[in-house]
């Protein structure tokens, strides 16, 4: 993309943020605050504007699942399912893949999804999926590539991972990010990843990353 | 995977629905021949049909006994093809039953409604395929000739379930036009695009992982079901006794043409049977990209 491209948008936000910003400032000096700390959000968020994506480092990586853990701790699973899977490989050992949703640049279950339970966030490209939208079609299941989203049989929906973007909203780090020992998780802009890590999106087993462009950067352990 | 006999059935009624209120186009707009008994029967059962399939469907739905009223929100994603086909089915079953009611009554129906149920019909039909040729992750189903291949089944079963109704309803009064021809073009047509499609997807156009599940098909757990029940008996053995009937009808005098034989039904009923194993075969060994999460 021209580079001039977001220089210039991003002006347009910066006026669009501040009336934004003074009618709300407005609406909450009559006492509605909610929305004053909402909009606040916004425009702390505004300065990243960038697709963000995980990192994840094979070569540090001891498969020890506290990251699982964390998720599962943080964002309280629903039965049966995982939004983080920390996978083993079949042929090499202390070779593992931690995944969970990878944000993609082109989200296959939020192009497929009837009710638009997903949304992919302007600002940072956060995919969420809202479960109390969910009607359990599980037709975006058959749509990823990477089996993000995930079905409860308890519950009768789908949810998955949202990369911690309440967290991430309170300037906190995504739960498995803070929690992994060997630092082998991290996340960022996903530009900035590729140029300083490399553009690996695949490790072998790992389908194409051509088809939904998932937004993670893999360092591979050779 | 996750979609199981309650969607394989949805899909299959929606074609059949479709291509029953298509049969009885046809025959109405006189393409089946002068002696055509299928003018009304495919317009009465069209609409119910397919609306067995939908309400079958929000069985299958996590949220279908939970929380119903969220279906309403079915319609609120106009990029998903779902969606679409919710809208489709929706405007088919009105348009159907306004179709099926005028008939009945033997009222004149506006062309306008005619020609737009037509037009819904064909697309519920293609829907069906369009909805499993949009998944790239799962390459089994990612190929544009899946919506054709549906529409042309669809039309099989459903004029094979309208003359099959005719015959019985009709009885006396039954007499048939062109539909032994018609029976057979669709036949051979859905033969052909089979091949190509098994064709593709087999010798690895599609990648490995379609190849596997044509595997699955061709020979693995499903070729009894592919080979014996699909390609045997769902359209080999009707298309023969197709010809062999039409080559007998030639023989006949013009009057006794109207009669049908036994070997015309059971033909129908086994088109329709290969009609629903198509549709279970298609969603029963899809394979995903990345089924078993396996990392080398």
């Amino acid at each position: 993309m021209d580079s001039r491209e977001p220089v210039k948008m991003s002006r347009r936000k910066v006026i669009k943020m501040g009336v934004l910003g003074t009618a709300a400032l407005s609406v909450g000096a009559l006492g509605l605050t909610g929305i004053k700390s909402k909009t606040t959000s916004t425009v702390q968020a505004h300065e990243e504007g960038e697709q963000i994506g995980f990192l994840y480092d094979q070569t540090k990586c001891v498969g020890c699942r506290v990251c699982q853990a964390a998720c599962k701790e943080t964002n309280n699973w629903e039965e049966g399912v995982e939004w983080r899977r920390v996978l083993t490989s079949e042929t090499r050992k202390n070779v593992f893949l931690s995944i969970s949703c990878n944000h993609c640049e082109n989200p296959a279950c939020a192009n497929v999804c009837p009710v638009g339970a997903y949304t992919k966030r302007t600002k940072d490209g956060i995919v969420i999926q809202n479960p109390d939208k969910c009607i359990g079609c599980k037709y975006c299941m058959y749509a990823c590539p990477y089996q993000a989203p995930q079905f409860s049989d308890k519950t009768g929906r789908v949810s998955k991972c949202h990369f911690c973007y309440e967290r991430q909203d309170r300037g906190e780090l995504p739960a498995c990010v803070e929690n992994c020992p060997m630092g082998a998780l991290k996340f960022g802009k996903i530009s900035e990843l590729r140029k300083t890590y490399g553009e690996t999106a695949q490790v072998p087993g790992v389908p194409e990353p051509e088809i939904t462009n998932p937004s993670w950067v893999i360092i591979p352990k050779e | 995977m996750h979609w199981h006999w309650l969607i394989i059935i949805y899909l299959f009624l929606g074609g059949l629905g479709a291509g029953a209120y298509l049969t009885s186009f046809a025959a109405e707009k006189g393409w089946l021949g002068k002696n055509s008994s299928l003018t009304r029967i495919g317009y009465y059962i069209a609409p119910f049909i397919v609306a067995i399939g939908t309400v079958l469907l929000v069985f299958d739905l996590g949220q279908g006994l939970r929380k119903p009223w969220l279906l309403i929100g079915l319609l609120s994603n106009p990029k998903s093809v779902m969606t679409w086909g919710v809208y489709i089915l929706a405007l088919f079953i009105v348009i159907g039953l306004i179709k099926a009611f005028l008939t009945f009554k033997n009222k004149t129906v506006p062309n306008i409604v005619t020609i737009a149920g037509a037009i819904l019909a064909l697309a519920t039909g293609a829907y069906t395929g369009l909805l499993l040729a949009v998944v790239e992750a799962v390459p089994f189903w990612a190929t544009g000739i899946m919506p054709i291949l549906f529409v042309v089944s669809a039309l099989s079963t459903g004029l094979s379930i309208t003359s099959l109704l005719a015959m019985f309803i009709e009885k006396e009064k039954f007499t048939e036009g062109r539909e032994g021809l018609a029976h057979i073009w669709l036949i051979a047509a859905e033969l052909v695009i089979v091949a190509v499609f098994m064709g593709i997807m087999y010798f690895g156009v599609k990648g490995p992982v379609a190849r596997e599940s044509a595997e699955l098909l061709v020979s693995g757990v499903y070729s009894l079901v592919f080979w014996g029940y699909f390609i045997g008996l769902g359209l080999v053995f009707p298309l023969l006794a197709f010809i062999f009937n039409q080559l007998k009808a030639r023989k006949l005098s013009p009057a006794k043409k109207g009669h049908h034989s036994l070997l015309t039904i059971v033909s129908d009923i086994s088109v329709i049977a290969g009609g629903f194993a198509l549709r279970a075969l298609i969603i029963l060994a899809a394979i995903p990209v990345w089924e078993s999460l396996t990392i080398y």
